[in-house]
């Protein structure tokens, strides 16, 4: 069993007239109980141009269902670039350069494909799964 | 303009052969600008007693498209410590995955109009596990917010 931490880090000095700093701490473990996530697809590291529009990143027929959690960014430095990302061909957000997110990934079917669509050519996106064997 | 960051860390001695040490810092800005983002949600502290979806970002005016294309961050955290219960996160009733004890995530949100037809201008919404109460904490970091006109 391996541990396996992810730690964010919200903050800011003047978005509010208080001072924000949130600090989670996470350990990714396996659906409904404590132990480690095992696997891994590893750091990658992708050039993508805008061709490949709802490019498949993460096929939802190719994991079990379970607590997966993704990990992605976008490596640009344009600020107007980004990736869009859909889920179950449900849009959920847009990556904007240097952006990053980590969510959950459940796999729950066949259908629920994690796609990315680049807005220009020659963007670099990385990414990383943490897999609920 | 506000400078607000959001940073991760992801590490593991044993995952690997290697050690994992990956760092990430992103200073949120406005949708394609170097503008930083200027509202914000606050974060919420819930309680919740029922395994019903809830909508966590109800000021969405249905009918409208003011948020689309926008720049929204979403942070959720499940506060709970028993390791059997989760919380399942949909977008436009799309499952997301589920977040377990302990877990967060961190996403972009574009709220764009629901590509299944059923007008939920991308919903996330939240359904705990458990009826036996569950703590949760959410915010939003966001441009752009049109409240409903009170009735």
């Amino acid at each position: 069993m391996a541990t396996t931490t992810a730690t964010i880090t919200l903050a800011s000095t003047d978005l509010l007239s208080d001072e924000l700093s949130l600090a989670t701490t996470a350990t990714l473990t396996a659906a409904g109980n404590s132990t480690g996530l095992a696997g891994t697809g590893g750091l990658g590291r992708k050039r993508l141009a805008s061709g490949h529009a709802q490019y498949i990143l993460f096929d939802g027929d190719a994991y079990a269902n379970g607590a997966h959690k993704i990990y992605l960014k976008n490596a640009d430095t344009d600020a107007a670039k980004f990736f869009t990302i859909e889920i179950n061909s449900e849009q959920m957000g847009k990556l904007y350069a240097g952006d990053w997110a980590f969510f959950p990934w459940e796999a729950n079917a066949d259908t629920n494909d994690i796609k990315i669509d680049p807005s220009a050519d020659d963007m670099i996106l990385e990414y990383m799964i943490f897999i609920d064997e | 303009m506000a400078t607000t960051t959001a940073a991760i860390t992801l590490t593991s001695a044993d995952l690997l052969t290697d050690a994992l040490s990956l760092s990430a810092t992103n200073t949120l800005y406005k949708a394609g600008t170097t503008v930083g983002l200027d509202q914000t949600t606050g974060i919420t502290k819930a309680y919740l007693t029922a395994t019903t979806n809830v909508d966590i970002f109800p000021t969405l005016i249905e009918g409208s498209m003011a948020f689309a294309g926008k720049s929204s961050w979403v942070y959720i955290c499940n506060e709970s410590t028993d390791e059997t219960e989760y919380a399942i996160i949909t977008i436009s009733g799309n499952v997301i995955g589920k977040l377990y004890a302990g877990d967060f995530l961190w996403m972009p949100w574009s709220q764009s109009e629901d590509g299944h037809g059923n007008n939920r201008h991308g919903d996330i919404e939240l359904a705990p596990s458990v009826a036996t109460g569950m703590w949760f904490s959410w915010c939003m970091v966001n441009e752009g917010t049109e409240y409903p006109t009170a009735v």
